[in-house]
């Protein structure tokens, strides 16, 4: 989708959290399973975030429907988190135009190492976007507590 | 004696957090880095730490000292609950030697990010990473929520005035400083592997990432290197949940 094809259809595009009701985004997430979370946490987040894409619909001003953000060490490195669209929006390619805009983004920045942590049953949503899971045996990793060998 | 065979990657997406090989067999006396020390990094972050010594009890169960062959040694790390809970020192001795020259070498660990980026190329030079600019390795570390490092110093009984300081290890995250950190670049000095460095050095930033209570603590691992992160308390595809890569070059 353009950015012309968005604005015609009402979607306005944003780079920063300027005007982003943080509010909406929480529910946004929610929606999506995400746990609720701490707004002044979000907040803290997103300003340590290096790149962000939003959209919101005109009818819905400050109200995203769509959101991804990139953190990282902004030359090498970065990874994606918080993809959500808006279940009322989806199937109409917001989260394909998030993705590919915060993609191009980072690219434009010099990061050409790109990575995200993808739930099982959205492999099929990144694999088209040019993800590709564990690449030469390489895995994602995350710690826990619980499972500490002693 | 934990054997871990981790073999640097060859690919080349240049931030990967590889380890290179932790060899079993006796570590030789470190070299001396062939290139000189000027100390002109780009990145000097301002503090000047001191050099703290935990206190007794649990670290002197560790110092080993007094061995004719003090080469190899098994660092354990503290298990019990308050030790967890103590907030880390941003900078402390993990180790104490004397070899049988009399020499003492202190192996520091920091979490204050003070890393000089001619070391620091270096070492990746030494562990056999290819080439990344030093503005961008500057950049990269300044950018970073967390630069843990492993520093050797070495000096006479006596002239701890004179330390000679070497960087032998070092491990890095990024973060949002609220939700998520993922650790990259995890690297060990050939000269001083086989001892525990590179478990203790990702402990210690583990500890520290927790201690800011950032919940969610993420890798990407080579497959000979996922035990490793196994035994430190991470596990692969949790919930099925996939590392993925925009068009790795491989």
């Amino acid at each position: 989708i353009s950015d012309t094809s968005l604005q015609s259809k009402g979607f306005n595009l944003h780079r920063s959290i300027t005007n982003l009701n943080l509010h909406h985004l929480n529910s946004i997430f929610v929606s999506v399973g995400f746990p609720q979370r701490d707004i002044s946490k979000i907040q803290i987040a997103l300003e340590n975030t290096d790149s962000l894409i939003w959209i919101e619909h005109h009818k819905t001003k400050g109200s995203p429907v769509a959101f991804a953000r990139a953190t990282g060490d902004g030359v090498f490195n970065a990874i994606i988190w918080d993809v959500v669209v808006d279940p009322n929006f989806q199937g109409i390619g917001l989260g394909k135009a998030v993705m590919e805009r915060l993609v191009t983004d980072l690219l434009n920045k010099g990061i050409t190492n790109i990575a995200l942590y993808s739930e099982p049953r959205v492999l099929g949503f990144y694999r088209p976007l040019g993800f590709v899971m564990d690449p030469d045996g390489i895995r994602g990793m995350v710690y826990s507590r619980k499972k500490k060998k002693k | 004696m934990l054997s871990l065979h981790l073999l640097s990657s060859t690919s080349s997406s240049s931030s990967l957090p590889t380890i290179v090989s932790l060899n079993c067999c006796c570590c030789e006396p470190s070299n001396h880095l062939p290139f000189p020390n000027t100390n002109l990094g780009f990145l000097k972050v301002k503090r000047q730490p001191k050099v703290s010594n935990l206190k007794a009890g649990f670290w002197e169960s560790i110092r080993s000292g007094f061995g004719k062959n003090n080469t190899i040694q098994v660092i354990e790390t503290p298990s019990s609950e308050e030790e967890e809970e103590e907030p880390l020192p941003e900078e402390f001795v993990l180790v104490e030697k004397t070899q049988p020259d009399g020499t003492i070498e202190q192996i520091i660990f920091s979490s204050g990010g003070d890393v000089d980026v001619y070391d620091l190329q270096a070492l990746c030079d030494k562990v056999g990473w290819p080439r990344r600019p030093l503005s961008k390795l500057a950049a990269a570390l300044k950018n970073s929520y967390i630069v843990a490092t492993l520093h050797s110093r070495k000096f006479s009984s006596g002239e701890e005035g004179n330390a000679e300081k070497k960087l032998i290890g070092m491990a890095r995250a990024t973060s949002d400083h609220a939700f998520n950190a993922t650790i990259w670049d995890v690297l060990v000095d050939p000269s001083h592997q086989g001892q525990g460095l590179g478990k203790v050095l990702i402990e210690k930033l583990i500890r520290t990432l927790l201690q800011r209570d950032i919940g969610n603590i993420s890798l990407f691992a080579d497959s000979k290197v996922v035990e490793f992160y196994r035994n430190l308390g991470f596990e692969p595809d949790p919930e099925g949940i996939k590392g993925m890569f925009w068009y790795p070059m491989y």
